[in-house]
């Protein structure tokens, strides 16, 4: 509760130039289509816990200015901000909730034009649309926190197919685990290899670990190593699915700021030490087992509808180009299904957790993957055989 | 399965109504214990109002002597408040390890009698004497045999209370405080439990008696008035053991064995915190602590709560349980900090803290995975 006053009490200390001698600045007068506001709302929206304690992380911030309606949410850790055109009566901002002004123009016609426009005291804004009238409470913009302070050491533009790759690969690894909170998020660096620099993402909970990298953009040499928090890599993969277009990446020591045209995102960083992840990539697997992936998935995805929370292994038996697989749940039954793979080595049985290879195999690009495998207690690797020099580690079952 | 009988299903009224079972059940109660044990071991505190606890501003009297007891002094009352009442009151520093062994030396004479033993704590224990070792008929003939034998070994008060279950051994117990005993007999339970307040039956906590209160239920008679259906419509699942309890019926059995449901450890400060630093670090002390004492239990727990009451004495706990059990005593710290973090800046200053260890995985009640996950780290 002390943490609602301590907002206000900085207020009251900037307030007075703001709103007292400029009182006519407050009034804000918009209007814009619809269809423009519930997009950008739909990308800022979300960033807005749904209970907070704080009332004005509650709100979305609106300024209107320049022949555009800018928006802005936050949580303290992600900020968003997205403009979209709009013709400006009175430029001017307020602050109403984010939540409650999504479900509402959601719920306006399709075409419809809408006019936002507070009240001389800036304590209220109203929502026009056709003959629907909405009046929200505001609180005053000068109360919405700030994250984009401070400078940026690095900066490089990554197509945002590249951006999406690097998540995509790896965002499925990223561990929930509280206690181990460096692993909340994706590790992003640059490291050269073999006389050319990478952009390199990881993520890893422990049991299994995901990486993916790219050619290293101009301008990320020399970044600071970074942990990006999962929240912020769930928002940003929901907008890079423009293949054309480009985002500015701006790293700090504690942010990361992505500008995605209209939309800029900034994060505070995993403030933590990945750790040495290359410790556990296995370099000495000498069974090579080469799959079809698409088959593969299948089979494992068949087999598995046997496990259950109390058995979620499936055993892995290769023996002469043959791959048998096997899930037992003394539960409810067993399950059996073999195929052809290209093995040669000696016979191996091995044991993983179906859902921990399901989420490879939904991240294999290639129709084609490669398990590099050493006995059942140690890390197996699997690798892509489309090009695009994504790998992963997975951690046997003991069965 | 449903539609079977079982052993298991809930009895019918036919059983409710049996209100004996045929139990001797003896509940034994050490008078003013902690208080009791320092008199005894310092003659000059003989005669005297003793509190065993802090002295200090904010401690707290764990025990009082029946001479401070005169004076309005009770436990578990602020030290401040006890001086008040009694300028005169002599504190004494707590002995735990002294009670603990004299505690041992109790529970040795108990087995003397039954091995079914239920401590509730250092200074209080259930007896099933049914079919006691030496084969005495009375159950009350049992309690003064072993009153006799703690005072013969420890030099010690006890007080005793018989009946046929656990509930009314436990309020004959109080009956004839201190150094006597009492007996409450399968045919006078159902009247001495009638004319006990709600808020003194077993279950019954101060939200309840509340809410019976606002129903008009002030008496076990009250209780007792009320069928089972509206019992059990109005509380729920308890509403049977209301049921019960009002016509003076308990078949809890002695447990000999109770499981422990918690480890926890908690420090109220000399000055109240403000900030997550030192918080955190009074933290990771209270986290050493209570993972020494699971480990000594052989106990490893999944859940972690902080309790955090501040300097307006309300009280708050955050709690959060971990996929497996917990490793070490810096993962229990990192779950514990995890938990007290948002809750910074505090509401308000930070009196006391505490943090619990819970949810113990058991060979019996695990679920156990079939396979185990191996690990990168």
């Amino acid at each position: 509760m002390t943490a609602v006053p301590e907002v206000q009490k900085t207020s009251i200390a900037t307030l007075p130039p703001a709103r007292g001698p400029k009182r006519f600045e407050t009034i804000m007068r918009v209007t814009l289509e619809r269809s423009n506001l519930l997009k950008s709302l739909n990308h800022v929206h979300r960033v807005v816990e749904r209970r907070n304690t704080i009332p004005i992380l509650s709100n979305v911030l609106l300024r209107a200015g320049d022949g555009r309606l800018q928006l802005k949410a936050t949580d303290l850790d992600l900020e968003i901000t997205e403009a979209t055109p709009a013709e400006i009566g009175q430029a001017g901002a307020t602050t109403v909730p984010a939540h409650l002004l999504y479900d509402i123009v959601r719920k306006l016609p399709d075409g419809s034009e809408v006019e936002l426009s507070t009240n001389g005291e800036n304590t209220a804004m109203s929502v026009s649309s056709g003959r629907s009238k909405f009046s929200l409470q505001c609180l005053p913009e000068t109360d919405f926190p700030d994250l984009t302070a401070g400078t940026f050491s690095h900066g490089f533009d990554l197509p945002a197919p590249q951006l999406k790759m690097l998540i995509d690969r790896t965002q499925f690894a990223i561990s929930t685990e509280e206690t181990r909170y460096y692993l909340n998020g994706i590790y992003l660096h640059t490291i050269e290899g073999e006389g050319t620099l990478s952009l390199r993402a990881v993520a890893t909970d422990g049991h299994r670990l995901a990486r993916a990298e790219v050619e290293a953009p101009m301008g990320s040499e020399g970044m600071p190593g970074i942990i990006i928090p999962r929240k912020t890599v769930g928002e940003v993969q929901k907008l890079v699915d423009n293949p054309e277009l480009t985002v500015r990446v701006e790293i700090s020591d504690a942010k990361i700021r992505l500008s995605l045209g209209d939309i800029v995102m900034t994060s505070k960083l995993i403030d933590g030490t990945f750790p040495d992840y290359q410790r556990v990539i296995p370099a000495g697997n000498d069974k090579q087992m080469t799959i079809d992936c698409a088959e593969f998935a299948r089979a494992v995805d068949r087999v598995s509808t046997i496990s259950s929370e109390r058995g979620r292994a499936v055993k892995l038996s290769i023996a002469d180009g043959q791959l048998t697989l096997t899930v037992h749940n003394p539960d409810s039954g067993s399950a059996v299904e073999e195929l052809h793979v290209g093995y040669e080595a000696d016979p191996l049985d091995i044991g993983f957790n179906a859902r921990y290879l399901l989420d490879i195999t939904n991240q294999l690009a290639g129709s084609q993957a490669v398990f590099m495998l050493a006995d059942p207690g140690s890390p197996t690797l699997i690798h892509d055989m489309a090009g695009d020099a994504a790998l992963y580690v997975l951690m046997p079952m003991r069965v | 399965m449903k539609d079977a009988p079982s052993a298991t299903a809930e009895p019918d009224d036919d059983d409710v109504e049996r209100r004996d079972d045929g139990r001797k059940i003896v509940h034994v109660d050490m008078d003013a214990f902690f208080a009791s044990v320092e008199q005894r071991d310092d003659p000059a505190l003989r005669g005297l109002p003793v509190a065993v606890g802090g002295s200090a501003a904010r401690g707290v009297v764990a025990a009082a002597s029946y001479e401070a007891r005169v004076f309005g002094v009770r436990s578990a009352m602020p030290s401040v408040t006890a001086r008040r009442r009694c300028p005169d009151l002599i504190f004494v520093k707590s002995r735990f390890d002294v009670y603990r062994s004299v505690s041992n030396q109790i529970r040795e004479i108990f087995a003397e009698f039954t091995d079914l033993i239920e401590p509730l704590s250092l200074d209080e224990a259930y007896l099933d004497v049914t079919e006691n070792k030496q084969g005495i008929p009375h159950a009350s003939a049992v309690a003064l045999e072993v009153r006799k034998r703690i005072k013969e070994v420890t030099g010690l008060n006890a007080s005793a209370g018989i009946s046929y279950n656990k509930f009314l051994a436990k309020m004959a117990s109080d009956l004839n405080k201190p150094n006597g005993q009492a007996v409450i007999t399968p045919a006078m339970g159902p009247a001495f439990v009638a004319d006990l307040p709600v808020k003194k039956f077993h279950g019954v906590g101060p939200a309840t008696a509340r809410r019976m209160e606002a129903h008009g239920l002030l008496t076990g008679r009250d209780l007792r008035d009320k069928p089972l259906g509206w019992l059990r419509e109005h509380f729920g699942k308890s509403g049977q053991w209301y049921y019960r309890i009002s016509r003076g019926i308990d078949h809890r059995p002695v447990q000999s064995h109770r499981e422990r449901k918690s480890v926890g450890s908690e420090d109220t400060f000399s000055q109240d915190i403000a900030d997550l630093a030192p918080a955190c670090a009074e933290l990771g002390k209270l986290a050493a602590k209570v993972w020494e004492s699971c480990e000594a239990k052989g106990l490893s727990g999944r859940t972690v709560t902080v309790k955090v009451k501040y300097n307006d004495f309300r009280q708050i706990t955050r709690r959060s349980t971990q996929p497996g059990p917990l490793r070490s005593a810096s993962e229990l710290e990192d779950a514990a900090v995890a938990l007290l973090a948002p809750l910074y800046p505090f509401e308000r200053s930070v009196r006391l803290l505490g943090v619990t260890v819970s949810t113990f995985d058991r060979p019996d009640t695990a679920v156990p995975e079939l396979h185990e996950q191996l690990s990168l780290w």
